[in-house]
């Protein structure tokens, strides 16, 4: 059987890997991404403490009512510029792989696992069936 | 009990079978059915099918009846729904993030070229 205990975001940057690995461990740089749509990440708001056992911690600021949720997590293991890996109190474990593909680009590969039950959001509800064929699908490409 | 499991993880596991995600297919459109029932569809033994129930019915996927001999089973659609949003949720934030990086990298080649 196929344990299906994980999720994988993949994608090609244009850059080297040392900037990419940069990028997702400096507050300068992460101010300007790393908040999901609607929500800021102030500098000010964002720690790095990059070494294991560190705190990694952004705090996102929502930008309609200016409501903040901080995400706080301790960094395992950092193996610049090729991978990171950190933990979060919900027990999910998340690792960016750097992959140099020599051509001036990089791919950044996310993996979480042990992806925890307090995730699930009751607000958002598609149609059982919907459902069922998203994960077929994300089922599908999985890698075997 | 106090474990702490993984609860998405059990989810992910009990629908990563076909037999299982068509077991799930057959009770949403026909609603409750009973292990002969489900069994009818499949080349397989009772048992066979009643060990997937028995997965289904850890991961709290499906309910069965306690009463009746048959032991009915239904489906927990809310649970099942609840699973496949996170991961679209969070395949959405990766994405977002990724895009904004993106225009983040290209800004940091202007400010150099």
């Amino acid at each position: 059987m196929i344990e299906i205990d994980a999720f994988e975001y993949r994608r090609i940057h244009r850059g080297s890997p040392e900037l990419l690995f940069a990028c997702l461990t400096t507050p300068e740089h992460l101010t300007h991404f790393w908040g999901p749509e609607g929500t800021t990440t102030p500098l000010d708001g964002i720690v790095v403490d990059l070494r294991p056992g560190g705190v990694f911690a952004t705090t996102m600021v929502n930008d309609h009512d200016g409501s903040t949720y901080t995400m706080r997590a301790v960094y395992v293991a950092i193996d610049r510029p090729h991978r990171l890996v950190w933990t979060e109190p919900s027990g999910m474990v998340t690792t960016i792989t750097f992959v140099d593909l020599a051509d001036g680009r990089t791919e950044v590969i996310t993996h979480q696992a042990h992806v925890p039950e307090a995730y699930r959001d009751p607000r958002a509800r598609a149609g059982f069936a919907t459902s069922l064929y998203r994960f077929a699908a994300y089922a599908a490409a999985l890698p075997s | 009990m106090a474990v702490v499991q993984d609860e998405l993880s059990l989810i992910f596991g009990a629908l990563a079978d076909p037999t299982r995600r068509a077991i799930l297919e057959r009770l949403v459109r026909d609603g409750d059915a009973t292990v002969n029932q489900l069994a009818a569809p499949f080349a397989m033994t009772q048992q066979a099918i009643s060990k997937h129930l028995q997965v289904l019915e850890r991961a709290r996927l499906i309910t069965r009846g306690r009463a009746a001999q048959a032991r009915p089973c239904a489906v927990d659609a809310e649970r099942f729904d609840s699973a496949a949003d996170w991961i679209e949720r969070n395949r959405q934030l990766w994405a977002d993030r990724h895009d904004r990086l993106a225009a983040h990298l290209r800004r940091l080649r202007g400010a150099h070229d």
